[in-house]
């Protein structure tokens, strides 16, 4: 049963609402842009996954990630965001008007900032489908902990995660078992999380192995078959519950086929934050970087917001006054550093009051945004764009002189 | 008429507001909306989960501060 979606505008559209989603809309929100957050599930995004922040900056009591990523959701709200909590179905990114649809609504906006993150990697053995999530194999041991109280719980992993959340583990469950994939002693985790694991009597460890089968009844996983990956022996553990911490996969099949990716299908993009495409913006774990954190995530999201404020006003300007269509138009673009493209202006002045008002006159400074000149197609300066009915007519970059200018005028 | 189940799962962790939602779900028609009160954070990630990969229509509102209703749209 079709029914109508409900349409509406924004300014800013970010869909995901981790640490790097609610910066970016603190940002966009504090820039006066109509802004809207679609998360699909809980505000907070991975860092409420987490049960300490310690190296959060500003919170040195390692508070739950939960309860930092609500402060950034009220500081939102403040600034007058608007919240959605759906999943979003489908995104159109080309052209100037971005088309965001949920279940029931249809969201128009200037600029979409991604901020979808990433979701566990699962290990790909046999049945694991079967018995994700509720039926033995866990990403959250902040969810599943307690209710693996004098259980013994099998941790898949040997990264910063896996270390800390089977730590974690030990507290409720009688027996935590870590299959690791690497020799005896190797783990990817830090050295420190490392020592406390080893020394911790709960914990054990079986060395060079990967999950070859989930085994169970229809309900419920009861063993994990690990594969020794250099002898190739099958190894059975049964267990209460499974906890799989080996990764991240970025959410981006949204996006496929219209934005630039990686191989990896992490997002790519400048310094900006800017996409492939104009107006599209990428932000936090969604995007290829270095390091993935909320300190890293909140800086994209500030550079985000105030990249789409800049990006919507330049159309404004580049609409209303740069493509103006009530006259022919001519447009210098020039570099301000550069001693004689200023003192061209005086000729552009020249030209201007020759013309006594058949003409628009704009003047570009590149020296702070190449944004505008990048609008008009335009790498060198300086340049002069004539224009008719607010389209380009002719784009002139070299020999600049007040005749040549003139006569693609017809002045 | 599709009919509209409230369940209150208020003061519930998880997994019983999940458990309480596939439960309900079975007995309810295409078409039906059940709205799930709950109050416990978890809930918020499992409980969309579970209904978006059943393939059903899911949306959320936060009705208060730390407390939601997840709408879920039976589908299939």
């Amino acid at each position: 049963m079709a029914r109508e979606k409900k349409i509406e505008n924004y300014d800013v559209v970010i869909i995901g609402g981790g640490p790097a989603g609610l910066t970016a809309a603190i940002y966009a929100g504090r820039a006066r842009l109509k802004t809207i957050l679609i998360e699909k599930a809980l505000i907070g995004g991975l860092a409420t996954y987490t049960n300490e922040i310690a190296n959060y900056p500003g919170f040195p009591d390692a508070p739950k990630g939960e309860a930092i990523t609500n402060l950034m959701k009220d500081q939102a709200k403040k600034m007058g965001v608007d919240f959605k909590l759906t999943a979003v179905k489908s995104v159109e990114l080309e052209g100037d008007e971005k088309v965001v649809e949920t279940f029931r609504n249809k969201y128009l906006a200037k600029t979409v900032i991604i901020a979808t993150g990433g979701r566990n990697r699962v290990t790909g053995g046999k049945n694991e489908e079967k018995y994700l999530f509720d039926k033995g194999i866990s990403f959250c041991a902040t969810c599943d902990a307690a209710a693996n109280t004098d259980k013994h719980v099998i941790v898949i992993g040997s990264g910063d995660a896996a270390i800390e959340e089977g730590m974690f583990l030990t507290k409720f469950a009688s027996k935590v078992t870590v299959s690791v994939m690497h020799d005896e002693g190797k783990m990817d985790c830090n050295e420190i999380a490392k020592e406390a694991a080893m020394a911790n009597e709960k914990m054990e460890f079986v060395w060079n192995t990967v999950v070859d089968s989930f085994e169970g009844d229809d309900d419920y996983l009861k063993t994990v078959v690990m594969k020794n990956v250099k002898t190739g022996e099958l190894i059975p553990i049964d267990c209460d519950n499974c906890f799989e911490f080996i990764g991240y996969i970025p959410n981006t099949e949204l996006f496929e086929g219209q934005i630039e990716m990686t191989g990896r299908k992490y997002v790519m993009t400048n310094d900006k934050m800017e996409t492939s495409l104009p107006g599209v913006f990428a932000v936090g774990d969604v995007r290829e970087k270095w390091l993935k954190q909320i300190a890293t995530a909140v800086g994209d999201g500030a550079i985000a917001g105030m990249a789409a404020e800049s990006y919507i006003a330049e159309t404004e300007t580049f609409e209303a006054h740069i493509m103006q269509s009530a006259k022919p138009g001519l447009i210098y673009v020039y570099n301000a550093i550069d001693a004689d493209s200023r003192a061209f202006l005086q000729t552009i002045e020249k030209i201007e009051t020759d013309a006594s008002g058949a003409i628009a006159v704009n003047r570009i400074d590149v020296y702070k945004s190449t944004g505008l000149a990048d609008r008009l197609g335009i790498k060198s300066f300086p340049a002069v764009v004539t224009t008719e009915g607010g389209k380009i007519a002719q784009t002139l970059t070299a020999e600049l002189t007040e005749e040549s200018i003139k006569s693609a005028l017809n002045l | 008429m599709a009919k509209e189940i409230i369940i209150d799962s208020l003061g519930e962790a998880c997994p019983v507001p999940l458990v309480k939602a596939q439960n309900a779900l079975k007995e309810m028609e295409i078409g039906d909306v059940l709205v799930l009160q709950i109050d416990h954070s978890c809930a918020m990630k499992n409980v969309p989960e579970w209904a978006r990969k059943d393939g059903h229509n899911v949306e959320i509102e936060e009705v208060d501060d730390g407390e939601w209703e997840v709408i879920i749209e039976k589908a299939k």
